[in-house]
């Protein structure tokens, strides 16, 4: 397994978040969370379930909106419906459990997806392109409902890479992956890292070491740390300081 | 709207009629729809005593069977998306909110057009029994498609509010019921009507609190409230104020090969408010 521990690539930042908080009625899924991830390099989110990885990446993609604070992605606001679209164009996005469309093949669905993104001439080529980057030509004509998950999150890594997008949101692209499968994935992670900027949110400590230049770790909706992986880890290893910053907010 | 990316627009529509086309379901709902159709256009008694070439027994029943069939293709159109998290996927496509809502539509009013189409074979048993006035069936037809688009609309509204695709279902027969029975009788034009404030209170309480627990209960207090107001003597307009949105009315001059304006704007104006309401259903994400 490669430890990834360069510094950033970059100075410039891509993803941007600035005290961005979301309520649901009483509930803060979300409070003050303020981070950046600069152009060019990997980012992981790290953070126990439910401590808001989800709600943090459904504001980035512009599908939900914050109660408060804003967000930039590669300077444009999510929140507003004109530079969405524009963003959308420039983003790849797989959401939480790679929701499909199951009664499609992943042809159709690379299709479908390639005919939304008005990709045009160019859409036999770049389903060419990630169906290798993906390693999904064997199954390209089974329905995706008799896929293995697996295969699934494949799919949906090569629908959300379709339009060669330079930045990535990846929701737990490694849940539900046997070894084998999350190191094929961590691998592409690594190789897609070299020319995008990548999101991904987790909650294995070792996927972090695997892939990531930064680190943003959350719980309860709070942000806990943002840095690189070495300034994270200080003296002690990755595991003892990830379990000491969820204890600091517990007591 | 002039904004709107037809390619887009189109490609969503594509979506719908394959998934739809390509399901079993679908083809046992236009199977049922067509022989529905045929079954009251011409095994009662009525068609052949009048010895009339014209479907006017359909007539009066379409509304009635159209409040059933339609919600049955609309009710997993949000409910479905939702339930499997796709709703996620295509909203951050680079689309607009009503690009997937038109595309929605249409998808779905492709489904019911292509059943409407198959069910022209009444008009070839009438044309195989009789001679049929061609002008009275285009208008009688165009009626019948008018009223679906706006069954349809309806029906989409219902699938916005759950994404368990049964509840789709009744949320969407109750809606067109609404257009169905309205006009009929005082009793059913009060009731049509206390639905109606009802459906549109707890869309404003599902819009404004953000959950769905209670807009059930919320509607049936308010809608309860206006019908004990109007049982009263408190509200004597309000059968008579909802009397003009029956869809029967509105259709039955298509059935007598009339098409008024009016009517027309009827079901147009009537689909394109749902259609909003479904947009402005699926924004609330970003309340």
């Amino acid at each position: 397994m490669t430890t990834k521990t360069s510094p950033t690539k970059s100075a410039q930042v891509s993803i941007s978040a600035s005290g961005v908080t979301k309520l649901y009625g009483d509930f803060a899924a979300l409070q003050d969370v303020t981070f950046d991830v600069r152009e060019g390099t990997v980012a992981a989110f790290l953070g126990p379930n439910g401590a808001g990885k989800s709600t943090t990446m459904k504001i980035l993609t512009g599908y939900l909106s914050p109660t408060k604070g804003s967000v930039r992605m590669a300077g444009l606001d999510p929140v507003d419906a004109a530079q969405r679209l524009v963003l959308a164009r420039r983003l790849g996005y797989l959401p939480e459990n790679g929701p499909l469309y199951t009664d499609m093949t992943p042809a159709e669905l690379l299709q479908f997806v390639g005919d939304v993104r008005l990709l045009g001439s160019a859409l036999p080529r770049a389903i060419d392109r990630v169906v290798v980057q993906c390693d999904i030509s064997s199954v390209m004509s089974k329905p995706i409902a008799k896929l293995s998950k697996g295969f699934r999150q494949r799919v949906g890594m090569a629908q959300a890479l379709l339009h060669d997008p330079e930045i990535l949101i990846l929701d737990e692209p490694t849940s539900g992956l046997d070894p084998l499968q999350i190191r094929e994935v961590r691998k592409l992670i690594r190789e897609l890292g070299k020319t995008k900027t990548i999101l991904l949110s987790t909650h294995i400590l070792q996927e972090v070491e695997a892939v990531a230049d930064s680190v943003i770790v959350i719980k309860s909706g709070r942000l806990r740390f943002t840095g690189t992986l070495d300034e994270l880890r200080g003296q002690s290893t990755l595991e003892q300081r990830f379990y000491e910053l969820m204890d600091k907010e517990a007591a | 709207m002039l904004n709107f990316n037809f390619s887009v627009v189109g490609a969503l529509a594509k979506k719908e009629l394959r998934q739809f086309l390509s399901n079993p379901t679908g083809y046992v709902f236009l199977t049922l729809f067509i022989a529905t159709a045929a079954a009251v256009a011409f095994l009662n008694d009525s068609f052949f005593s009048r010895n009339l070439a014209d479907l006017s027994t359909l007539n009066k029943a379409m509304p009635a069977i159209l409040m059933f069939f339609v919600p049955a293709i609309t009710m997993g159109i949000w409910a479905d998306e939702r339930k499997s998290g796709t709703d996620e996927l295509l909203l951050t496509l680079p689309v607009r909110d009503g690009e997937v809502v038109l595309g929605k539509f249409l998808g779905a009013f492709g489904i019911y057009t292509v059943g409407l189409l198959f069910s022209l074979a009444n008009v070839g048993v009438l044309m195989y029994l009789g001679d049929p006035d061609t002008g009275l069936m285009l208008s009688t037809y165009l009626g019948y498609w008018l009223m679906g688009a706006l069954f349809v609309a309806v029906g989409m509204v219902g699938s916005t509010f759950t994404n368990n695709t049964t509840i789709a279902f009744i949320l969407g027969a109750l809606g067109s019921a609404v257009f169905v029975f309205t006009g009929t009788e005082s009793w059913a034009s009060a009731l049509a009507g206390a639905t109606l404030i009802g459906e549109f209170t707890a869309l404003c309480y599902y819009i404004i609190a953000g959950a769905n627990a209670f807009a059930g209960v919320v509607a049936v207090v308010v809608g309860g409230s206006f019908i004990a107001l109007w049982r009263n003597q408190l509200l004597e307009w309000f059968a008579d104020a909802f009397a003009p949105l029956s869809a029967t009315a509105h259709f039955s001059s298509f059935g007598e090969g009339i098409i008024r304006l009016g009517d027309v704007a009827f079901f147009v104006s009537g689909t394109a408010v749902a259609l909003y309401l479904c947009g402005l259903m699926l924004s609330r994400r970003h309340w």
